[in-house]
């Protein structure tokens, strides 16, 4: 009990000088601050990037081969179609064909083909996800937040509220989403209840300029040397009050977040200056807006940056109710270069071990076309795909199953809560005890659930 | 399957399943302060009778004794006038405020407007304010009059509204029978909420919850899925409340709440609307009519649908679509939450079908004779249903189906002759069976009024697209149409009040024992009546609003001291239960709150209190604390100063921030009220309470400087000291804005000395002394342009001497 509520005067100190876009740099702040949050116990990974594929990509068509469902193509399945949000009628077998990668062998489809060629071997792939409810807001908030209505926490919050900050001059949590926000908008990495400082800072990669991409990161009318003449005044002021005042953290804290903002000013803007890459890395990114995500997702890695989450898209991509042969494609092929590129260089620089790679959407499709038009799949939660990389994940390996339609999983089932266990796990977290008391109760990501997948840590 | 238990479960969490956790309910074995009734102390005896100003003074200065401590001396003058005013307006004291005496100051910052604009956004943060709904689906996304509520807060406070007024009125406005319809706004604390994608359940936990906990510090809606763990709430008193609001659904179009003008602009605009609205509710009654008579003569389709559905995952919680035609999945949830009441009732019409139901579909044939043997030997049942089953004994479960679907059919051909819609069949048996059909609750009666939970009538999409135009019509032209007046978000009464039940684990599908709507047995005992007054919901909140209640008096005096000090007499201002850390002061709460009940539950009246005690004028600094300090260091015995012996220095809030900057730039807009505006883009003069709050997408620069999440109540703000605060500082061009225009200010004198005087006195209520203006002088230099005089007056701006308050 004694140990548990030194953390909690730790992190109620956190709470109130925050983490998040600037954290604080803790030692600097306070001498009452001497250490940041600590795990709960050894972590494998130190950091996560979530890639999200908003609007939910086809398990069926990406990692879960079916060959039976290519067989009943056309025809009725002969088990009835769970009820999904819409009407749904045959089968509909994959467009693409599938191939085995790597040393382990992993089936992945014709459209990931660069990244499974790549990283085949580094993929924990979940073939046995569910979810709740086949509609995307409570699907994306549960995937986010734990759950699917009632106002939580983001996973990128939690995770920086545990383990804190390894970088003051960068936000903690950042959210990369081209074009603008995906459906729910900045609900998907809020900090609910947690302190403000734990909330996702979204920016929109649609912009390459950095001061479209952090607010108020430059002033445009002072020169550097103008603001700090100004700011040494403040402070002067600041120092004569603080001295008239007995010791007061509070108007300390404020002094040195001056300081800090000023640094940062330089600091952060040089993390999405991606051009300063070498030519070859450059290229293997490619030119694509996912390619300068992820590019600017490893820089971010590289300085500490704890949780990384990068959209497909604003509004709902992936959602392709119909025509998915030709969408799910170009969207693939707008991922896998970048993908293969960034998992490659995550491993080349020794970052992928600590880093935990989470890819998938907040649900699956249909096996079965929807109509009217049926070329296209349904909304599906009771069986879909994830995959894991590094970050101490089980790399070439394919975890439960679905049934053979691959409706719904049948074996070894994850649920989201599940996931969330296990990743927490592999941070050195441990879902029940990561707990943070508001309005009466400690509040958990997982709520009263989840069980950490022993055999997706490798 | 777990799908629904995250939808459903309220977060059971590690600290609510401790092993040691007490279980519901045992007051008698298990006192707990708050949960008694409020005392009226005796006024403690003290040492230093010279202190005492007032008797807030006795029990705090008591205590201070008690440890050998000794309270901070009276802040200087200056400091005093400023904190006063920041106090009770939420800005700076104007320039020439210091020529009164000090209650002359007291009393005329009471009676400006300005004191209910601020002290009506402290409101807002426990009533979860914002102007649009979170998600929701087809639906509009605003809050188009929340602004309503705004200002009836506004003025409530401003007006010196009885506090218990104030509860009734935000609870039931519409069930006051004085004809005051000018309350109706005040409805917004319930309906104001977040929306949940238009889930009735979260919808109703969300007005459960701002309602306990924002009058009376209780965590009721923890009681949602299983009894409290701590406090005395069993979940059969969640469902009770929830009964209430239940029994209060929105009207689709929220009324006005003032008198329509007399001029040809609204008589017009009322034609057009009564026009709009006529083709929404033809549409509605049309719809509502086909589906209920969809219900009753296609009840084998029903039947067989929600026994298809037996084994299949609940969708209870899906938004579905359907084709044109197709039976109606509401209509489906309706007969599944039909048959479960049956069969928990043991309804004798139901006998037979629940006997079948339970046979699986192989074995159906095999049991089929043996299970009918069994239930015409021995069990009670309708007869008209023993008549049907009895010589034909089913086949598959496909003739049981059948059989109840042509029963229905034949009953209500009998009655359809009787040609009188208030004619009840002779035959009891027959008539029971035709109340299936026709039954208040049965389940083709869908409720009249639905506002948009009719969407989940009309699940395909084409019958959408009409429904969503027509009541698009009805709200645009409600919103922008030419003399639209104001409305009210108001909640209105059902015409028949639900009778809930308990969900237990609070899954919708496990429909437990029946409740009364009735008030909380731990604070009216278990002699407690059901309500009876429609929904109850007048009465719920007179129960809240009583002087006996031992919660709510005590609860709004530790917020607003909580508001005054930065920390309540009970730290945990919305939880009073037993988790919470017992009163620091409980026997001045309870003089407060006795007090406060003897003066007509008047706020002002507990502001005059608070701050004509010595203990609220105490410097911010203890001369023991100093690094020379004179005396013992207070911190050593209490360092969280708990018991008072200075006051705390507070750092402003968003709000006061930017209306002081306003405020110093001499163009702040004085206008009370009105709808919300965006505030954060460039200059605008109006005060920060009527910026528009997104809690779809809270601002991030209010998020950045600590403004709550307004999806949920929220007891204190949690300060933070981030850089992103400090970059907007620093950075933002309305900084550089407010600098321009406080170094512009007409009434700054030339001389740099006196203008640099005039400054200080603008932003820190103070004189300059020798070392500011040599400090000033270093940076202006002999001959400063207006470029430097603008990061002269930016430079005072991000200074702690301007947004903390001694």
């Amino acid at each position: 009990m004694a140990s548990h509520q030194l953390i909690t005067s730790r992190r109620d100190f956190l709470k109130r000088t925050g983490t998040g876009f600037g954290m604080l740099a803790l030692a600097g702040m306070s001498k009452s601050a001497q250490s940041a949050p600590v795990p709960h116990f050894a972590p494998k990974a130190k950091r996560v990037v979530h890639l999200f594929m908003n609007g939910g990509p086809s398990q069926v068509d990406t990692f879960d081969p079916k060959p039976m469902l290519t067989q009943w193509h056309g025809k009725p399945l002969p088990v009835k179609n769970f009820r999904t949000e819409r009407h749904t009628g045959h089968a509909m077998g994959s467009p693409y064909k599938f191939k085995r990668y790597g040393q382990s062998g992993l089936p992945v489809s014709e459209i990931f083909a660069k990244t499974a060629a790549a990283a085949a071997d580094d993929l924990c792939v979940i073939r046995s996800m569910q979810a709740e409810v086949p509609n995307h807001e409570p699907s994306l908030m549960l995937m986010n937040c734990g759950d699917g209505q009632l106002p939580r926490p983001s996973f990128g919050s939690w995770v920086n509220y545990g383990l804190g900050t390894e970088n003051a001059n960068l936000p903690g949590f950042v959210v990369m989403c081209p074009g603008g926000y995906p459906i729910v908008a900045t609900r998907n990495w809020r900090s609910a209840f947690l302190p403000g400082a734990y909330q996702g800072t979204h920016l929109d990669t649609k912009h390459t300029d950095v001061t479209k991409l952090i607010a108020n990161i430059r002033n445009s009318r002072l020169k550097a040397d103008q603001q700090r003449r100004l700011l040494d005044l403040t402070q002067a002021l600041n120092a004569k009050h603080l001295k008239e005042r007995a010791a007061d953290p509070a108007l300390e804290a404020r002094i040195q977040s001056f300081e800090l903002a000023f640094r940062m000013q330089s600091e952060a803007a040089d993390v999405f200056e991606i051009k300063n890459e070498p030519k070859h890395v450059l290229d293997s990114y490619g030119s694509g807006t996912h390619g300068r995500q992820l590019l600017m997702t490893r820089r971010l890695l590289e300085r500490g940056v704890r949780f990384v989450q990068v959209w497909s898209g604003n509004g709902q991509p992936w959602d392709n109710h119909n025509g998915l042969a030709g969408t799910h494609r170009k969207l693939a092929g707008e991922w896998d270069q970048p993908l293969a590129a960034f998992l490659t260089d995550l491993r080349q620089r020794g970052l992928l071990e600590s880093t935990l790679v989470l890819w998938g959407g907040e649900f699956g499709r249909t096996p079965v076309a929807e109509y009217p038009a049926l070329n296209g799949r349904d909304h599906n939660h009771y069986g879909f795909t994830c995959w894991l990389a590094g970050g101490g994940t089980r790399g070439g390996y394919a975890h439960g199953a679905t049934d053979e339609f691959g409706f719904r999983a049948v074996k070894d089932v994850v649920h989201v809560h599940d996931l969330h266990a296990t990743m927490l796990h592999l941070l050195g977290l441990d879902h029940e005890k990561l707990t943070y008391r508001h309005a009466g109760r400690d509040f958990r990501l997982t709520d009263v659930h989840g069980h950490v997948v022993k055999e997706l840590v490798g | 399957m777990r799908y629904w238990w995250s939808l459903l479960l309220m977060a059971v969490t590690v600290g609510c399943t401790a092993p040691d956790a007490p279980s519901a309910l045992k007051k008698a074995e298990r006192p707990h302060w708050a949960f008694e009734p409020i005392k009226t102390p005796e006024l403690p005896r003290v040492k230093d009778e010279q202190w005492v100003r007032n008797p807030i003074d006795r029990y705090v200065l008591a205590k201070l004794e008690a440890k050998g401590l000794q309270p901070a001396p009276r802040a200087e003058d200056a400091v005093l006038h400023r904190r006063l005013h920041f106090m009770l307006t939420g800005l700076p004291p104007a320039l020439d405020s210091g020529k009164q005496n000090r209650s002359e100051v007291l009393e005329s910052l009471l009676a400006s407007p300005r004191y209910g604009e601020h002290w009506a956004r402290r409101w807002l943060d426990v009533a979860r304010y914002a102007d649009n709904k979170g998600h929701v689906f087809f639906e509009e996304k605003n809050f188009h009059w929340a602004w309503t509520y705004r200002d009836y807060v506004i003025k409530a406070f401003n007006d010196d509204k009885p506090y218990n007024r104030f509860i009734v009125e935000q609870i039931a406005a519409d069930r006051l029978k004085d004809g005051n319809r000018s309350a109706l706004p005040a409805l917004g604390f319930l309906t104001l909420g977040p929306r949940f994608s238009g889930n009735i359940h979260d919808i109703l936990d969300d007005r459960i919850d701002v309602t306990t906990r924002g009058f009376m510090g209780l965590t009721v809606s923890c009681a949602r899925c299983h009894d409290h763990k701590y406090d005395p709430i069993p979940t059969a008193d969640y469902y009770s409340l929830y009964g209430v609001f239940r029994s209060s659904p929105e009207p689709t179009l929220a009324p006005t709440f003032a008198p329509a003008a007399d001029t040809a602009e609204r008589q017009a605009f009322d034609a057009e609307m009564a026009k709009r609205m006529k083709a929404l509710n033809d549409f509605v009654t049309k719809t509502r009519a086909n589906i209920i008579h969809t219900a009753r003569t296609r009840t084998a389709e029903y039947l067989a649908a929600v026994h298809a559905k037996r084994n299949q995952p609940s969708t209870e919680n899906f938004m579905l679509l359907t084709d044109k035609g197709a039976i109606n999945p509401y209509v489906i949830h309706r007969w599944e939450n039909f048959l479960k009441d049956a069969r928990r009732d043991n309804d004798p019409v139901w006998t037979v079908w629940h006997r079948f139901a339970v046979l699986a579909d192989d074995e159906f044939a095999a049991k089929a004779a043996e299970v009918h043997e069994d239930l015409f030997a021995a069990a009670e049942m309708n007869e008209r249903v023993r008549a049907k089953f009895e010589n034909t004994p089913p086949k598959s479960m496909k003739d049981v189906v059948d059989g109840y679907g042509a029963l229905f059919m034949e009953v209500d051909a009998e009655w359809q002759k009787l040609k009188d819609e208030n004619a009840c069949l002779a035959d009891a048996d027959a008539e029971s069976l035709r109340q299936v059909l026709y039954g208040v609750n049965s389940p083709p009666m869908i409720p009249q009024r639905m506002g948009w939970g009719f969407l989940a009538l009309i699940p395909d999409r084409p019958d959408q697209g009409v429904y969503q135009k027509l009541i698009k019509a009805v709200e645009q032209w409600s919103m922008t149409g030419k003399g639209a007046p104001p409305r009210a978000h108001v909640v209105t009464e059902a015409e028949v009040p639900v009778e809930p039940v308990v969900f237990n684990r609070g899954n919708p599908h496990q429909r437990g024992e029946l409740v009364p709507r009735r008030f909380l047995e731990i604070i009216v005992g278990d002699e407690r009546k059901p309500f009876t007054d429609g929904s109850g919901r007048l009465e719920l909140a007179r129960a809240i609003a009583s002087p006996d209640n031992p919660l709510t008096a005590r609860v709004i005096v530790n917020r607003v001291w909580a508001w005054h000090f930065g920390r309540g007499l009970v730290a945990t201002p919305s939880d009073f239960g037993t988790r919470a850390e017992p009163p620091s002061h409980p026997e001045l709460l309870d003089w407060l709150a006795r007090d406060f009940i003897k003066h007509g539950w008047s706020l002002k009246h507990l502001h005059r209190r608070i701050i004509t005690s010595a203990t609220w004028q105490m410097a911010s600094t203890h001369p023991g604390e100093l690094t020379k300090g004179q005396g013992p260091n207070p911190k050593l015995v209490d360092a969280e100063n708990r018991l008072l012996w200075k006051f705390n220095r507070r750092r402003l809030g968003f709000e006061e921030l930017r209306d002081s900057l306003v405020f110093a730039t001499g163009n702040m807009d004085s206008k009370v009220g009105g709808p919300s505006v965006n505030l954060l883009g460039g200059f605008n003069g109006r005060r920060s309470v009527y910026g528009r709050i997104d809690r779809m997408n809270v601002n991030t620069t209010l998020r950045a400087f600590d403004f709550p999440d307004p999806n949920i109540t929220c007891a204190r703000r949690e300060p933070t000291t981030v850089p992103p605060q400090a970059l907007y500082l620093m950075n933002h061009p309305v900084m550089a804005d407010y600098a321009v225009r406080i170094a512009g200010r007409a009434d700054l004198p030339t001389a740099t000395e006196k203008r640099v005087s005039k400054l200080y006195r603008v932003l820190f209520a103070r004189t300059a002394r020798t070392d500011d203006l040599k400090l000033a002088h270093q940076f202006l230099g002999e001959a400063p342009d207006a470029a430097r005089w603008r990061s002269f007056v930016h430079a005072l701006l991000l200074a702690n001497e301007f947004v903390f308050i001694d």
